[in-house]
Protein backbone atom coordinates (compact mmCIF):
# COMPACT_ATOMS: atom_id res chain seq x y z
CA UNK A 1 0.00 0.00 0.00
CA UNK A 2 1.27 3.44 -0.92
CA UNK A 3 2.12 5.57 2.12
CA UNK A 4 0.88 8.76 0.58
CA UNK A 5 -2.39 7.14 -0.19
CA UNK A 6 -3.06 6.26 3.43
CA UNK A 7 -6.10 8.18 4.51
CA UNK A 8 -5.21 10.84 7.12
CA UNK A 9 -8.64 11.23 8.58
CA UNK A 10 -8.30 8.59 11.37
CA UNK A 11 -5.67 10.77 13.07
CA UNK A 12 -7.95 13.69 13.58
CA UNK A 13 -10.21 12.06 16.17
CA UNK A 14 -7.09 11.16 18.22
CA UNK A 15 -6.05 14.79 18.23
CA UNK A 16 -9.54 15.89 19.10
CA UNK A 17 -9.66 13.44 21.98
CA UNK A 18 -6.28 14.71 23.23
CA UNK A 19 -7.44 18.30 22.92
CA UNK A 20 -10.69 17.50 24.72
CA UNK A 21 -8.73 15.65 27.42
CA UNK A 22 -6.41 18.64 27.86
CA UNK A 23 -9.41 20.93 28.21
CA UNK A 24 -11.00 18.59 30.74
CA UNK A 25 -7.75 18.40 32.72
CA UNK A 26 -7.38 22.19 32.66
CA UNK A 27 -11.01 22.64 33.69
CA UNK A 28 -10.60 20.10 36.47
CA UNK A 29 -7.39 21.78 37.63
CA UNK A 30 -9.11 25.14 37.51
CA UNK A 31 -12.04 23.74 39.48
CA UNK A 32 -9.62 22.34 42.06
CA UNK A 33 -7.58 25.53 42.32
CA UNK A 34 -10.16 28.29 41.94
CA UNK A 35 -12.08 29.59 44.92
CA UNK A 36 -14.57 32.43 44.84
CA UNK A 37 -14.20 35.61 46.88
CA UNK A 38 -16.54 36.06 49.81
CA UNK A 39 -18.23 39.47 49.90
CA UNK A 40 -16.52 42.09 52.02
CA UNK A 41 -18.41 43.10 55.12
CA UNK A 42 -18.74 46.85 55.52
CA UNK A 43 -18.92 46.92 59.29
CA UNK A 44 -17.61 44.71 62.07
CA UNK A 45 -20.42 43.02 64.03
CA UNK A 46 -20.55 43.35 67.81
CA UNK A 47 -19.94 40.48 70.23
CA UNK A 48 -20.72 39.75 73.86
CA UNK A 49 -17.78 39.97 76.29
CA UNK A 50 -18.04 36.32 77.38
CA UNK A 51 -17.55 35.13 73.78
CA UNK A 52 -14.60 37.47 73.29
CA UNK A 53 -12.94 36.21 76.45
CA UNK A 54 -13.48 32.59 75.45
CA UNK A 55 -11.95 33.42 72.07
CA UNK A 56 -8.95 34.97 73.77
CA UNK A 57 -8.33 31.81 75.81
CA UNK A 58 -8.70 29.63 72.71
CA UNK A 59 -6.40 31.87 70.64
CA UNK A 60 -3.80 31.35 73.38
CA UNK A 61 -4.12 27.56 73.01
CA UNK A 62 -3.85 28.01 69.23
CA UNK A 63 -0.61 30.01 69.85
CA UNK A 64 -1.76 32.45 67.16
CA UNK A 65 0.49 35.18 68.56
CA UNK A 66 3.60 33.02 68.15
CA UNK A 67 3.48 33.70 64.41
CA UNK A 68 1.15 36.69 64.04
CA UNK A 69 2.78 38.96 66.65
CA UNK A 70 6.31 40.17 66.01
CA UNK A 71 6.31 43.35 68.09
CA UNK A 72 4.39 43.03 71.38
CA UNK A 73 3.30 46.66 71.06
CA UNK A 74 1.55 45.73 67.79
CA UNK A 75 -0.29 42.48 68.58
CA UNK A 76 -1.44 40.32 65.65
CA UNK A 77 -0.08 42.73 63.00
CA UNK A 78 1.91 39.86 61.41
CA UNK A 79 5.20 40.07 59.54
CA UNK A 80 7.03 37.12 61.06
CA UNK A 81 9.22 35.25 58.57
CA UNK A 82 8.87 31.47 58.57
CA UNK A 83 11.51 29.52 56.70
CA UNK A 84 10.12 26.43 55.01
CA UNK A 85 11.72 24.02 52.54
CA UNK A 86 9.58 25.75 49.89
CA UNK A 87 10.58 29.33 50.62
CA UNK A 88 10.02 32.02 53.23
CA UNK A 89 6.44 32.76 54.20
CA UNK A 90 5.49 35.89 56.15
CA UNK A 91 2.61 35.86 58.62
CA UNK A 92 -0.12 38.37 57.87
CA UNK A 93 -2.07 41.02 59.75
CA UNK A 94 -5.08 39.47 61.52
CA UNK A 95 -6.26 42.66 63.23
CA UNK A 96 -9.60 44.09 62.03
CA UNK A 97 -7.97 46.78 59.87
CA UNK A 98 -10.20 46.98 56.77
CA UNK A 99 -7.47 47.50 54.18
CA UNK A 100 -4.47 45.51 55.45
CA UNK A 101 -6.07 43.20 58.05
CA UNK A 102 -9.19 41.06 58.21
CA UNK A 103 -11.72 43.85 58.95
CA UNK A 104 -13.69 43.01 55.79
CA UNK A 105 -13.84 39.31 56.64
CA UNK A 106 -17.23 37.98 57.69
CA UNK A 107 -17.44 35.01 60.02
CA UNK A 108 -17.99 32.88 56.91
CA UNK A 109 -14.74 34.13 55.38
CA UNK A 110 -12.84 33.61 58.66
CA UNK A 111 -14.29 30.10 58.95
CA UNK A 112 -13.30 29.21 55.38
CA UNK A 113 -9.72 30.38 56.03
CA UNK A 114 -9.48 28.16 59.12
CA UNK A 115 -11.21 25.15 57.60
CA UNK A 116 -9.97 25.26 54.01
CA UNK A 117 -6.97 27.60 53.90
CA UNK A 118 -8.64 30.09 51.56
CA UNK A 119 -8.32 33.85 51.95
CA UNK A 120 -11.45 36.05 51.76
CA UNK A 121 -10.57 37.13 48.21
CA UNK A 122 -10.27 33.47 47.14
CA UNK A 123 -6.49 33.02 46.99
CA UNK A 124 -5.09 29.92 48.64
CA UNK A 125 -3.10 30.32 51.85
CA UNK A 126 0.17 28.47 52.37
CA UNK A 127 -0.04 25.62 54.90
CA UNK A 128 2.56 27.37 57.09
CA UNK A 129 -0.79 28.57 58.43
CA UNK A 130 -1.94 25.31 60.06
CA UNK A 131 -5.46 25.13 58.58
CA UNK A 132 -4.93 21.39 58.11
CA UNK A 133 -5.32 21.34 61.92
CA UNK A 134 -7.89 24.12 62.38
CA UNK A 135 -10.17 22.42 59.86
CA UNK A 136 -11.44 20.19 62.69
CA UNK A 137 -12.37 23.01 65.06
CA UNK A 138 -15.92 23.28 66.37
CA UNK A 139 -17.82 26.15 64.77
CA UNK A 140 -18.53 27.57 68.21
CA UNK A 141 -14.80 27.84 68.91
CA UNK A 142 -14.13 29.43 65.52
CA UNK A 143 -16.87 31.97 66.28
CA UNK A 144 -15.33 32.82 69.65
CA UNK A 145 -11.90 33.38 68.12
CA UNK A 146 -13.48 35.48 65.35
CA UNK A 147 -15.07 37.62 68.07
CA UNK A 148 -11.71 37.99 69.79
CA UNK A 149 -9.75 39.01 66.71
CA UNK A 150 -12.48 41.35 65.45
CA UNK A 151 -12.32 43.27 68.74
CA UNK A 152 -8.53 43.78 68.76
CA UNK A 153 -7.15 47.24 67.91
CA UNK A 154 -7.06 47.62 64.12
CA UNK A 155 -3.47 48.14 63.01
CA UNK A 156 -2.30 49.08 59.56
CA UNK A 157 0.32 46.58 58.44
CA UNK A 158 0.41 45.50 54.78
CA UNK A 159 1.44 41.90 54.10
CA UNK A 160 5.14 41.30 53.45
CA UNK A 161 5.80 39.65 50.08
CA UNK A 162 6.64 35.95 50.43
CA UNK A 163 9.89 34.68 49.02
CA UNK A 164 9.06 31.26 47.59
CA UNK A 165 11.31 28.99 45.54
CA UNK A 166 10.06 28.12 42.03
CA UNK A 167 7.35 26.95 41.39
CA UNK A 168 5.76 27.40 44.81
CA UNK A 169 5.18 31.11 44.24
CA UNK A 170 2.15 29.94 42.21
CA UNK A 171 -0.35 29.65 45.03
CA UNK A 172 -2.99 27.53 43.23
CA UNK A 173 -0.56 24.58 43.47
CA UNK A 174 -1.50 24.42 47.16
CA UNK A 175 -4.83 22.95 45.99
CA UNK A 176 -3.05 19.71 45.13
CA UNK A 177 -1.30 19.67 48.52
CA UNK A 178 -4.75 20.06 50.06
CA UNK A 179 -5.99 16.95 48.25
CA UNK A 180 -3.20 14.96 49.93
CA UNK A 181 -3.08 16.50 53.39
CA UNK A 182 -6.24 18.45 54.19
CA UNK A 183 -8.64 15.97 55.79
CA UNK A 184 -11.87 17.90 56.01
CA UNK A 185 -13.55 15.78 58.65
CA UNK A 186 -15.24 17.03 61.80
CA UNK A 187 -13.57 16.14 65.10
CA UNK A 188 -14.49 12.64 66.32
CA UNK A 189 -14.00 11.85 70.00
CA UNK A 190 -12.72 8.42 71.00
CA UNK A 191 -15.51 6.81 73.02
CA UNK A 192 -13.05 4.48 74.75
CA UNK A 193 -11.19 7.42 76.35
CA UNK A 194 -12.06 9.85 79.12
CA UNK A 195 -13.66 13.25 78.52
CA UNK A 196 -10.45 14.91 79.73
CA UNK A 197 -8.36 12.92 77.23
CA UNK A 198 -10.75 13.74 74.40
CA UNK A 199 -10.71 17.43 75.29
CA UNK A 200 -6.91 17.29 75.26
CA UNK A 201 -6.83 15.42 71.96
CA UNK A 202 -9.11 17.98 70.33
CA UNK A 203 -7.07 20.92 71.66
CA UNK A 204 -3.69 19.34 70.85
CA UNK A 205 -4.50 18.30 67.31
CA UNK A 206 -7.11 20.78 66.05
CA UNK A 207 -6.10 23.95 67.90
CA UNK A 208 -2.63 23.91 69.51
CA UNK A 209 -1.36 21.96 66.47
CA UNK A 210 1.31 20.20 68.56
CA UNK A 211 1.63 17.63 65.80
CA UNK A 212 2.59 20.31 63.26
CA UNK A 213 6.10 20.29 64.76
CA UNK A 214 6.21 17.11 66.90
CA UNK A 215 5.18 14.80 64.04
CA UNK A 216 7.57 14.46 61.10
CA UNK A 217 6.64 15.86 57.71
CA UNK A 218 6.81 14.19 54.34
CA UNK A 219 8.97 15.49 51.48
CA UNK A 220 5.93 17.48 50.33
CA UNK A 221 5.70 19.19 53.68
CA UNK A 222 2.56 17.40 54.87
CA UNK A 223 2.05 15.64 58.18
CA UNK A 224 3.32 12.05 58.07
CA UNK A 225 0.17 10.58 59.62
CA UNK A 226 1.84 7.17 60.04
CA UNK A 227 4.32 8.59 62.58
CA UNK A 228 2.15 10.40 65.12
CA UNK A 229 4.27 12.51 67.56
CA UNK A 230 7.48 10.81 66.37
CA UNK A 231 9.52 14.05 66.44
CA UNK A 232 10.12 16.69 63.80
CA UNK A 233 11.83 20.00 63.34
CA UNK A 234 11.05 23.70 63.63
CA UNK A 235 13.17 26.74 62.85
CA UNK A 236 16.36 24.69 62.76
CA UNK A 237 15.66 22.95 66.10
CA UNK A 238 15.07 19.25 66.61
CA UNK A 239 11.55 18.89 68.00
CA UNK A 240 11.41 15.92 70.37
CA UNK A 241 9.29 12.87 69.77
CA UNK A 242 6.49 12.67 72.34
CA UNK A 243 5.89 8.94 72.00
CA UNK A 244 8.00 5.88 72.82
CA UNK A 245 10.93 7.59 71.06
CA UNK A 246 10.98 10.57 73.42
CA UNK A 247 14.67 11.25 74.14
CA UNK A 248 14.29 12.61 77.70
CA UNK A 249 16.64 10.87 80.14
CA UNK A 250 14.25 11.73 82.98
CA UNK A 251 10.78 10.18 82.85
CA UNK A 252 8.03 12.70 82.20
CA UNK A 253 5.25 12.52 84.74
CA UNK A 254 1.94 14.06 83.75
CA UNK A 255 2.33 16.65 86.53
CA UNK A 256 5.77 17.65 85.22
CA UNK A 257 4.42 17.97 81.71
CA UNK A 258 1.46 20.12 82.79
CA UNK A 259 3.76 22.41 84.77
CA UNK A 260 6.17 22.64 81.84
CA UNK A 261 3.35 23.61 79.49
CA UNK A 262 2.00 26.24 81.87
CA UNK A 263 5.32 27.80 82.95
CA UNK A 264 8.03 26.66 80.56
CA UNK A 265 9.86 24.95 83.41
CA UNK A 266 9.71 21.39 84.72
CA UNK A 267 11.88 21.66 87.83
CA UNK A 268 15.11 19.65 87.69
CA UNK A 269 14.09 18.36 84.28
CA UNK A 270 13.55 20.80 81.43
CA UNK A 271 13.35 24.47 80.42
CA UNK A 272 11.48 25.46 77.26
CA UNK A 273 13.74 26.96 74.59
CA UNK A 274 13.54 27.82 70.92
CA UNK A 275 10.14 27.58 69.24
CA UNK A 276 8.66 25.87 72.33
CA UNK A 277 9.32 28.98 74.39
CA UNK A 278 6.84 30.97 72.29
CA UNK A 279 4.37 28.12 72.70
CA UNK A 280 4.48 28.14 76.50
CA UNK A 281 4.33 31.95 76.53
CA UNK A 282 0.97 31.56 74.81
CA UNK A 283 -0.23 28.58 76.82
CA UNK A 284 0.12 30.36 80.15
CA UNK A 285 -2.65 32.71 78.95
CA UNK A 286 -4.92 29.76 78.19
CA UNK A 287 -7.50 28.21 80.50
CA UNK A 288 -5.33 26.12 82.90
CA UNK A 289 -7.88 23.30 82.66
CA UNK A 290 -7.34 23.17 78.89
CA UNK A 291 -3.57 23.00 79.38
CA UNK A 292 -4.06 20.14 81.85
CA UNK A 293 -6.19 18.36 79.26
CA UNK A 294 -3.41 18.77 76.67
CA UNK A 295 -0.97 17.27 79.19
CA UNK A 296 -3.35 14.34 79.73
CA UNK A 297 -3.52 13.63 76.00
CA UNK A 298 0.18 14.07 75.24
CA UNK A 299 1.20 12.09 78.31
CA UNK A 300 -0.81 9.10 77.14
CA UNK A 301 1.79 8.80 74.33
CA UNK A 302 4.78 10.05 76.32
CA UNK A 303 4.19 7.37 78.97
CA UNK A 304 5.26 4.78 76.37
CA UNK A 305 8.85 6.06 76.56
CA UNK A 306 11.09 3.59 78.38
CA UNK A 307 12.53 4.35 81.81
CA UNK A 308 16.15 5.33 81.36
CA UNK A 309 19.10 5.59 83.69
CA UNK A 310 21.13 8.78 83.34
CA UNK A 311 24.82 8.99 84.15
CA UNK A 312 23.76 11.38 86.94
CA UNK A 313 21.86 8.62 88.65
CA UNK A 314 24.77 6.18 88.76
CA UNK A 315 26.00 5.36 92.24
CA UNK A 316 29.12 7.24 93.29
CA UNK A 317 28.71 10.08 90.79
CA UNK A 318 28.65 13.60 92.18
CA UNK A 319 25.51 15.54 91.45
CA UNK A 320 26.04 17.31 88.16
CA UNK A 321 29.79 16.89 87.89
CA UNK A 322 31.11 15.75 84.54
CA UNK A 323 34.42 13.90 84.24
CA UNK A 324 37.57 14.85 82.35
CA UNK A 325 37.96 12.78 79.19
CA UNK A 326 39.55 9.37 79.58
CA UNK A 327 43.21 9.18 78.48
CA UNK A 328 42.30 6.35 76.12
CA UNK A 329 39.53 8.31 74.37
CA UNK A 330 39.97 7.84 70.61
CA UNK A 331 38.87 11.45 70.05
CA UNK A 332 40.99 12.83 72.89
CA UNK A 333 42.02 16.22 71.45
CA UNK A 334 38.43 17.24 70.66
CA UNK A 335 37.15 15.87 73.97
CA UNK A 336 39.78 17.82 75.91
CA UNK A 337 38.90 21.00 74.02
CA UNK A 338 35.23 20.41 74.79
CA UNK A 339 35.94 19.64 78.43
CA UNK A 340 37.98 22.86 78.75
CA UNK A 341 35.01 24.88 77.49
CA UNK A 342 32.64 22.97 79.76
CA UNK A 343 34.82 23.31 82.87
CA UNK A 344 35.59 27.00 82.35
CA UNK A 345 32.23 28.23 81.02
CA UNK A 346 29.34 25.85 81.72
CA UNK A 347 30.34 24.31 85.05
CA UNK A 348 30.10 27.69 86.75
CA UNK A 349 26.32 27.40 86.78
CA UNK A 350 25.64 23.78 85.84
CA UNK A 351 27.83 22.11 88.49
CA UNK A 352 27.12 22.22 92.20
CA UNK A 353 29.68 23.80 94.50
CA UNK A 354 31.74 25.88 92.08
CA UNK A 355 30.50 29.37 92.88
CA UNK A 356 27.63 31.14 94.57
CA UNK A 357 25.53 30.67 91.44
CA UNK A 358 26.58 27.05 90.97
CA UNK A 359 23.94 24.39 90.73
CA UNK A 360 21.15 26.85 90.01
CA UNK A 361 21.03 25.63 86.44
CA UNK A 362 19.91 22.22 85.25
CA UNK A 363 22.41 19.37 85.67
CA UNK A 364 23.52 18.65 82.15
CA UNK A 365 23.20 14.86 82.52
CA UNK A 366 19.46 15.52 82.74
CA UNK A 367 19.30 17.98 79.82
CA UNK A 368 17.12 16.53 77.05
CA UNK A 369 19.13 18.28 74.31
CA UNK A 370 22.13 16.00 75.03
CA UNK A 371 19.99 12.95 74.21
CA UNK A 372 18.40 14.24 70.99
CA UNK A 373 19.13 12.28 67.80
CA UNK A 374 21.05 15.29 66.44
CA UNK A 375 22.92 18.23 68.03
CA UNK A 376 20.86 21.10 66.56
CA UNK A 377 18.91 22.07 69.66
CA UNK A 378 21.96 21.87 71.95
CA UNK A 379 23.96 24.09 69.60
CA UNK A 380 21.12 26.64 69.45
CA UNK A 381 20.88 26.76 73.24
CA UNK A 382 24.66 27.22 73.62
CA UNK A 383 24.75 29.91 70.94
CA UNK A 384 21.58 31.86 71.73
CA UNK A 385 21.07 31.11 75.42
CA UNK A 386 17.59 31.21 76.89
CA UNK A 387 16.01 34.60 77.49
CA UNK A 388 12.70 35.10 79.30
CA UNK A 389 9.98 37.06 77.50
CA UNK A 390 10.04 40.85 77.97
CA UNK A 391 9.32 41.87 81.52
CA UNK A 392 8.85 38.31 82.78
CA UNK A 393 10.92 36.53 85.39
CA UNK A 394 11.93 33.13 84.07
CA UNK A 395 14.89 30.85 83.60
CA UNK A 396 17.75 32.56 81.87
CA UNK A 397 21.01 31.48 80.29
CA UNK A 398 23.52 33.77 78.61
CA UNK A 399 24.25 33.40 74.89
CA UNK A 400 27.69 32.03 74.07
CA UNK A 401 27.49 32.55 70.28
CA UNK A 402 29.96 35.43 70.28
CA UNK A 403 32.12 34.02 73.05
CA UNK A 404 32.93 30.57 71.64
CA UNK A 405 34.43 29.86 68.24
CA UNK A 406 32.66 27.35 66.00
CA UNK A 407 35.40 24.86 66.80
CA UNK A 408 34.91 25.32 70.55
CA UNK A 409 31.12 24.99 70.24
CA UNK A 410 31.47 21.78 68.21
CA UNK A 411 33.97 20.29 70.66
CA UNK A 412 31.69 21.20 73.57
CA UNK A 413 28.71 19.47 71.91
CA UNK A 414 30.79 16.36 71.23
CA UNK A 415 32.13 16.29 74.80
CA UNK A 416 28.68 16.75 76.37
CA UNK A 417 27.23 14.02 74.17
CA UNK A 418 29.86 11.50 75.25
CA UNK A 419 30.58 12.45 78.87
CA UNK A 420 27.31 14.16 79.79
CA UNK A 421 24.86 11.77 78.19
CA UNK A 422 27.05 8.73 77.55
CA UNK A 423 25.42 8.37 74.13
CA UNK A 424 26.94 7.33 70.76
CA UNK A 425 28.58 10.34 69.13
CA UNK A 426 26.55 12.62 66.82
CA UNK A 427 27.64 12.90 63.22
CA UNK A 428 28.13 16.19 61.36
CA UNK A 429 28.38 18.36 64.49
CA UNK A 430 30.57 20.88 62.66
CA UNK A 431 27.96 21.27 59.87
CA UNK A 432 25.24 21.86 62.44
CA UNK A 433 27.37 24.55 64.15
CA UNK A 434 27.94 26.30 60.81
CA UNK A 435 24.23 26.17 59.94
CA UNK A 436 23.23 27.59 63.33
CA UNK A 437 25.48 30.60 62.67
CA UNK A 438 23.60 31.57 59.52
CA UNK A 439 21.11 34.33 60.27
CA UNK B 1 48.50 28.59 86.17
CA UNK B 2 48.99 28.87 82.43
CA UNK B 3 50.44 31.65 80.32
CA UNK B 4 47.93 33.22 77.93
CA UNK B 5 48.88 35.54 75.10
CA UNK B 6 46.22 38.17 74.50
CA UNK B 7 45.96 40.90 71.89
CA UNK B 8 44.08 43.81 73.46
CA UNK B 9 43.50 47.12 71.64
CA UNK B 10 46.25 46.16 69.20
CA UNK B 11 48.88 45.40 71.86
CA UNK B 12 50.18 41.96 72.84
CA UNK B 13 50.18 40.86 76.46
CA UNK B 14 51.25 37.71 78.30
CA UNK B 15 49.28 36.83 81.42
CA UNK B 16 49.80 33.99 83.91
CA UNK B 17 46.46 32.88 85.30
CA UNK B 18 43.98 30.04 85.70
CA UNK B 19 42.04 28.90 82.62
CA UNK B 20 38.65 29.77 84.09
CA UNK B 21 39.61 33.34 85.02
CA UNK B 22 37.10 35.67 83.39
CA UNK B 23 38.55 37.96 80.73
CA UNK B 24 37.11 40.87 82.76
CA UNK B 25 39.40 40.08 85.71
CA UNK B 26 42.42 39.77 83.43
CA UNK B 27 41.68 43.12 81.79
CA UNK B 28 41.17 44.93 85.07
CA UNK B 29 43.59 43.21 87.45
CA UNK B 30 46.44 42.08 85.21
CA UNK B 31 46.39 44.64 82.41
CA UNK B 32 45.11 47.65 84.37
CA UNK B 33 42.37 48.36 81.85
CA UNK B 34 39.59 49.45 84.21
CA UNK B 35 37.10 50.70 81.60
CA UNK B 36 35.06 47.48 81.60
CA UNK B 37 33.14 47.24 84.90
CA UNK B 38 32.05 44.36 87.09
CA UNK B 39 28.28 44.67 87.37
CA UNK B 40 26.44 41.42 88.02
CA UNK B 41 29.09 38.88 87.12
CA UNK B 42 26.38 36.76 85.46
CA UNK B 43 26.18 38.26 81.98
CA UNK B 44 22.89 39.98 82.70
CA UNK B 45 23.79 43.69 82.81
CA UNK B 46 26.42 44.43 80.16
CA UNK B 47 28.70 46.72 82.25
CA UNK B 48 31.64 44.45 81.33
CA UNK B 49 31.00 44.46 77.56
CA UNK B 50 34.10 44.37 75.35
CA UNK B 51 34.61 43.26 71.78
CA UNK B 52 36.02 39.85 70.87
CA UNK B 53 36.91 39.43 67.19
CA UNK B 54 34.68 42.46 66.55
CA UNK B 55 31.58 41.05 68.28
CA UNK B 56 30.44 42.39 71.63
CA UNK B 57 30.67 39.93 74.50
CA UNK B 58 30.15 40.22 78.24
CA UNK B 59 33.70 39.72 79.47
CA UNK B 60 32.61 38.32 82.85
CA UNK B 61 31.35 35.25 80.94
CA UNK B 62 34.48 34.77 78.83
CA UNK B 63 37.03 32.41 80.41
CA UNK B 64 40.46 33.63 79.37
CA UNK B 65 41.20 30.17 77.97
CA UNK B 66 38.68 30.48 75.11
CA UNK B 67 40.03 33.80 73.77
CA UNK B 68 42.92 32.30 71.77
CA UNK B 69 44.30 34.66 69.14
CA UNK B 70 41.06 36.59 68.68
CA UNK B 71 41.60 40.35 69.19
CA UNK B 72 39.99 41.99 72.23
CA UNK B 73 38.78 45.61 72.18
CA UNK B 74 38.00 47.73 75.25
CA UNK B 75 36.80 51.29 75.72
CA UNK B 76 40.41 52.39 76.20
CA UNK B 77 40.95 51.53 72.54
CA UNK B 78 38.31 53.97 71.32
CA UNK B 79 40.26 57.12 72.19
CA UNK B 80 41.82 59.12 74.99
CA UNK B 81 40.67 61.97 77.22
CA UNK B 82 42.55 64.38 74.96
CA UNK B 83 41.48 62.77 71.72
CA UNK B 84 38.15 61.00 72.28
CA UNK B 85 36.89 58.75 69.48
CA UNK B 86 33.71 59.36 67.49
CA UNK B 87 31.56 57.29 69.90
CA UNK B 88 33.09 58.93 72.96
CA UNK B 89 32.52 62.41 71.48
CA UNK B 90 28.91 61.52 70.77
CA UNK B 91 28.33 60.26 74.34
CA UNK B 92 29.85 63.49 75.71
CA UNK B 93 27.80 65.65 73.35
CA UNK B 94 24.57 63.94 74.41
CA UNK B 95 25.65 63.91 78.09
CA UNK B 96 24.62 60.26 78.02
CA UNK B 97 26.26 59.31 81.31
CA UNK B 98 24.64 59.85 84.68
CA UNK B 99 26.61 57.71 87.14
CA UNK B 100 28.55 56.34 84.18
CA UNK B 101 29.00 52.78 85.41
CA UNK B 102 27.36 51.22 82.34
CA UNK B 103 28.81 53.60 79.76
CA UNK B 104 32.02 51.78 78.83
CA UNK B 105 29.94 48.67 78.14
CA UNK B 106 27.38 50.70 76.22
CA UNK B 107 30.06 52.19 74.00
CA UNK B 108 31.61 48.80 73.27
CA UNK B 109 28.20 47.31 72.49
CA UNK B 110 27.59 50.23 70.09
CA UNK B 111 31.09 49.87 68.64
CA UNK B 112 30.39 46.30 67.45
CA UNK B 113 27.20 47.52 65.75
CA UNK B 114 28.83 50.44 63.94
CA UNK B 115 31.76 48.29 62.83
CA UNK B 116 29.37 45.93 61.03
CA UNK B 117 26.61 48.37 60.11
CA UNK B 118 27.82 51.99 59.94
CA UNK B 119 24.35 53.31 59.09
CA UNK B 120 21.92 51.47 61.39
CA UNK B 121 18.26 52.40 61.66
CA UNK B 122 16.91 53.54 65.03
CA UNK B 123 15.20 50.14 65.37
CA UNK B 124 18.48 48.34 64.68
CA UNK B 125 20.23 50.45 67.34
CA UNK B 126 17.53 49.64 69.91
CA UNK B 127 17.63 45.93 69.14
CA UNK B 128 21.41 45.77 69.26
CA UNK B 129 21.71 47.73 72.53
CA UNK B 130 19.01 45.66 74.27
CA UNK B 131 21.27 43.41 76.41
CA UNK B 132 22.94 46.39 78.14
CA UNK B 133 21.19 47.98 81.12
CA UNK B 134 21.47 51.43 82.69
CA UNK B 135 20.17 51.67 86.24
CA UNK B 136 20.05 55.49 86.10
CA UNK B 137 17.68 55.32 83.14
CA UNK B 138 19.65 57.33 80.57
CA UNK B 139 18.76 54.88 77.80
CA UNK B 140 17.17 57.59 75.66
CA UNK B 141 20.34 59.70 75.75
CA UNK B 142 22.44 56.61 75.07
CA UNK B 143 20.34 55.80 71.99
CA UNK B 144 20.72 59.41 70.81
CA UNK B 145 24.48 59.21 71.33
CA UNK B 146 24.74 56.04 69.22
CA UNK B 147 22.60 57.73 66.55
CA UNK B 148 24.87 60.79 66.64
CA UNK B 149 28.00 58.63 66.30
CA UNK B 150 26.48 56.74 63.37
CA UNK B 151 25.56 60.02 61.63
CA UNK B 152 29.08 61.36 62.21
CA UNK B 153 30.71 58.35 60.61
CA UNK B 154 31.35 58.12 56.90
CA UNK B 155 29.23 55.41 55.24
CA UNK B 156 32.35 53.23 54.89
CA UNK B 157 35.41 53.18 57.05
CA UNK B 158 34.45 52.51 60.62
CA UNK B 159 37.35 53.81 62.64
CA UNK B 160 35.71 55.07 65.78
Amino acid sequence: MNRAARPRTPRRPTRRILLALAIVVLLAAWAIMWRPAIDAQTSVPSFDPATIERGQRLAAVGTCAACHTVDVSRPYAGGRALDTPFGTVYSTNITPDARTGIGQWSEAAFTRALREGVSRDGHLLYPAFPYDHYTQLAQDDIRAMYAYFMTRPALEAPAHDNDMTFPFGFRPLVAFWNILYLKREPWKPDAARSAEWNRGAYLSVALAHCTACHTPRTKLGGTDFSRHLDGGEAEGWYVPALNAHNPSPVFWTQEHLAEYLRTGIAPDHAVAGGPMQATVENLRLADPKDVDAIATYIHSYLAEAPLRETPAGKPGSLPGSLPAPAAADPDLARMQAGYAVYANSCARCHEVGREASSGAALQLQKAVALYDPDPRSLIHIVRDGIAPPDGEPARWMPAFGSILTDEQTGALAAYLRRYGAGQPQWEHIEDAVKKARQP
Amino acid sequence: MTTYHLRVNGRDHAVDTDPDTPLLYVLRNDLGLNGAKFGCGLGQCGACTVTLAGESVMSCLVPVSVVGNRPVGTVEGLGTTRAPGVLQQAFIAEQAAQCGYCIAGMMMRAQSLLAQNPKPSDAEIRKHMMPNLCRCGTHMRILRAVRRAADALPARGTKT
